[in-house]
């Protein structure tokens, strides 16, 4: 999912539980807001539980790292010191220079500085619109451009925020299997492990004999509904949408997608876009970077030649 | 609204490798193949003694990755040799002549100094293969042939062995075995045991000294069998600290005398009266016990080794060997080597027979099976190249002391180095692609 | 048949290494460090034949690490 809903943090102290499935392990815990998932094939229940706790111990670092909802986050000190130079760590860089790539790849749609429009777009279902000179006093504060980044170093003007919640769920998921594939390497080579964390998903490594795994995803906008399954042999899954969020005003479906150049929804955005690429980053992306695309999602996903899904 | 450029797959492909591959869990970088599934590593060395031999060795080992965890490993090895060789005739405060292995020619050895045969020229080639794979679960074989072959020397070889993992992989046991047989057909033929070095002039004819020198002579070519068994286990001990222990057997029968080599009988006033081809025992077993230790401390890499080896010829040696690596800067390491060798004589080493006293059943005055100490000191620079290549570069110092196994040196011995230090250095250049 | 006694007390010295079960497992996600090639045992592949082929020409003990073999005439 893009953005995310004013959620509680989820406490590193969630339990994680362990269960051993038809076809091997299966690890449940809560991450950034959603249920997470490991699933494992046939290995020792040690193996498979030493396994899902480092998977889990991931996530949460990620979470509380880049978590807008938490004060002490690396993201959270980054917005309460703009103005100013501020040294990054690595990955913290490597996360900007990605959402600057993203930025300049999506013609400045995909853009992390546009949470701020938050501060007037309450999505609750209401009709309250904000009036047009609050989204305007907000624009002078978006623009991922107006961010400089060096080696070891960024600025981010006065007043802007950034927020990860469009890619950090995404890129857990993609750590979490590069840990996986890594921890089990010299262990367990061909073990086969899929990553899922509220939908967003990656099949680290393929069943034998390319059996695909069959993975129910929440149908976005639609919870009660039953899940739909997804065929998924290896690669990554993500979906983007609007979920329950969104206003309705004179008969207008205001979506929680905002395009980050007027402020204002994206109007005729498909309800969701799922689709299936090599990272989970990456398949995040263009969902996201498509329902930014308004009507011309489809064309827009068609032009990617990746296997897609859109609800309208 | 619409983006310019509409495909950015692509793109965006490269930079979400970058994002996730970029930092900390760094997979091994994955090097430009120059055969895809082919790994090489390739090594020069040049070793020089002073005033003694050269050796110019170089090294291409591939590793063809045939999946399912399937391996075929190729070596090959050439290396040239030249220069002199200690005879294990002894120095004496007079020079001295000696006639060259072949038969063919003479030379002369200056009073005081340790004789030396100038006449040592060799090529070799050398080529291994082996396979390996998975046979079981947590079970992996290999086998694998070896052939060696020099002007005088043919060394052909198999061997295969198990190695079984346990305790999920943090326990390996392995087990193998190796037969080899060795051709020795030197110039100038086998010489019979202890038979006298001929000197032309001695002789009133060419053909009475030809006649002579054949008879000296046992066999054209000669050979030796070498069985080996190597029983191996390592373990894990911490995530910083892993361990081996190795006991190795080996039983080689046949010919294991050097055709080259003498032994001088002097008499009372340590003056040489004859030098006689040495003889060794056609038996020999060894056993050793060999522990290593490779640890991770504070980001360096510490592997530390060592061997206890014995045999029934007495020898029995330590050997202690330690390579200690620290990274520095991007990509960089500098790895000192320091190696510590200590050796006791075979029973039959005689660093001179006395005249008059019965010959014993061998002998050989060989400094190589003599006591001796030797110490190596070195360092080693490497780099990994753009592409994942590694390149290093290695100087090292090797000196060797004989010492004498307590026998009393009668006369004009005592006053004549009998136990030189044999000094070394080798560079070694190592690319891998 | 002595060397058949040595070879029995080897494969009991052998047994008694696996037998270290009581040693701290060390879990699929700590061997990080140790997947790397620089705690390879053979990590020195070419400097250790290179050493290998020279101090068994220069000395009278070969092996231990892996098989001696045979292979040259310089000793």
């Amino acid at each position: 999912m893009t953005q995310s809903t004013a959620a509680q943090p989820t406490p590193p102290t969630t339990p994680l539980q362990l269960s051993a499935t038809a076809y091997g392990w299966l690890g449940q815990f809560r991450a950034m807001a959603s249920p997470c998932e490991i699933l494992l094939g046939p290995c020792d229940e040690l193996m498979a539980r030493q396994l899902c706790a480092a998977a889990a111990a991931e996530a949460w670092r990620i979470e509380a790292k880049f978590s807008r909802y938490r004060q002490s986050s690396t993201l959270s000190q980054l917005n309460q010191h703009t103005g100013q130079w501020q040294k990054l760590d690595s990955e913290t860089l490597s996360l900007l220079q990605f959402s600057k790539q993203c930025f300049e790849l999506s013609d400045g749609m995909f853009d992390i500085s546009s949470g701020i429009l938050r501060k007037v777009w309450k999505f609750d279902g209401s009709d309250n619109l904000p009036s047009d000179d609050a989204v305007a006093a907000l624009l002078p504060f978006i623009g991922f451009d107006r961010v400089e980044l060096t080696a070891d170093s960024a600025f981010i003007p006065a007043g802007m925020e950034l927020d990860l919640g469009g890619i950090a769920k995404e890129y857990a998921v993609d750590k979490v299997g590069q840990l996986l594939l890594e921890l089990s390497a010299s262990v367990e080579p061909s073990l086969s492990l899929v990553v899922n964390f509220g939908g967003d998903m990656l099949a680290v490594r393929p069943k034998p004999n390319d059996d695909p795994w069959r993975i129910g995803i929440e149908h976005p906008g639609k919870p009660d509904q039953s899940a739909m399954l997804v065929a998924l042999c290896a690669g990554a899954l993500a979906t983007s949408g609007d979920a329950r969020r969104f206003l309705y005003k004179d008969g207008v479906r205001y979506s929680h997608i905002l395009n980050p150049k007027t402020g204002w929804p994206v109007q005729d955005a498909p309800r969701s876009v799922t689709v299936s690429a090599p990272s989970c980053v990456m398949a995040g992306l263009l969902a996201t970077t498509a329902l930014l695309q308004g009507q011309q999602a489809k064309e827009f996903l068609q032009a990617q030649e990746l296997k897609h899904w859109v609800i309208d | 609204m619409q983006l310019k450029k509409l495909n950015i797959t692509a793109a965006l492909a490269a930079a979400s490798c970058a994002l996730i591959a970029g930092q900390s869990h760094a997979e091994t970088a994955k090097k430009d193949a120059l055969i895809e599934g082919w790994e090489f590593n390739s090594a020069f060395l040049y070793y020089k003694e002073t005033d003694r031999v050269q050796a110019a060795e170089a090294i291409l080992a591939a590793r063809g990755d045939f999946g399912d965890d399937k391996f075929l490993n190729l070596n090959l090895v050439v290396d040239t040799l030249t220069g002199a060789s200690a005879t294990g005739a002894v120095a004496q405060p007079n020079a001295q002549s000696f006639t060259r292995p072949s038969g063919e020619g003479s030379y002369t050895t200056a009073a005081g100094e340790t004789p030396l045969d100038d006449t040592f020229h060799d090529t070799r080639v050398q080529l291994d293969a082996s396979w390996e794979q998975p046979i079981a679960q947590n079970l992996r074989a290999t086998g694998g042939g070896h052939f060696s072959k020099e002007y005088d020397y043919l060394s052909l070889g198999v061997n295969g062995s198990l190695a079984w993992d346990l305790n999920n992989k943090n326990t390996t046991l392995s087990v193998g075995t190796a037969l080899s047989q060795d051709t020795i057909t030197p110039e100038g033929g086998i010489p019979s045991a202890f038979t006298p070095m001929l000197f032309k002039n001695n002789f009133g004819s060419e053909s009475a000294y030809e006649q002579a020198f054949d008879q000296s002579r046992a066999d054209d070519s000669d050979s030796k069998t070498t069985t080996e068994l190597l029983f191996g286990a390592t373990q894990v001990i911490s995530k910083d600290w892993l361990m081996q222990f190795n006991y190795s057997w080996s039983q080689a029968d046949g010919y294991m005398s050097d055709p080259f080599k003498v032994v001088s009988v002097v008499n009372a006033q340590g003056i040489t009266q004859q030098n006689l081809y040495e003889q060794r025992p056609e038996e020999r077993n060894k056993q050793s016990v060999y522990w290593q230790n490779k640890v991770h401390m504070a980001g360096t890499y510490l592997d530390l080794s060592y061997r206890y080896m014995w045999d029934d010829w007495s020898v029995k040696s330590h050997t202690v060997d330690t390579r200690w690596r620290f990274p520095v800067s991007n990509n960089w390491y500098i790895e000192p080597h320091v190696r510590f060798y200590q050796q006791s004589a075979a029973d039959f080493y005689k660093p001179f027979l006395m005249q008059g006293q019965a010959l014993p059943e061998f002998a050989s005055a060989d400094y190589r099976i003599g006591e001796m100490d030797a110490q190596t000191y070195g360092v080693k620079v490497g780099t990994v190249l753009d592409g994942g290549h590694d390149l290093g570069v290695r100087l090292e110092y090797y000196q060797q002391n004989p010492t004498n196994p307590g026998v009393e040196l009668p006369g004009a011995l005592a006053n004549v180095e009998l136990f030189p230090s044999v000094k070394a250095i080798m560079l070694q250049v190592s690319y891998s692609f | 048949m002595k060397h058949v006694g040595k070879l029995m007390l080897a494969a009991l010295v052998v047994a008694q290494l696996s037998g270290c079960a009581t040693l701290e497992r060390v879990k699929p996600w700590e061997r990080g460090t140790l997947a790397k090639k620089e705690m390879a045992l053979n990590s020195a592949g070419l400097d250790n034949a290179l050493d290998d082929h020279i101090y068994f020409s220069k000395e009278g003990s070969s092996g231990g690490r892996s098989f001696a073999g045979g292979g040259c005439g310089c000793n």
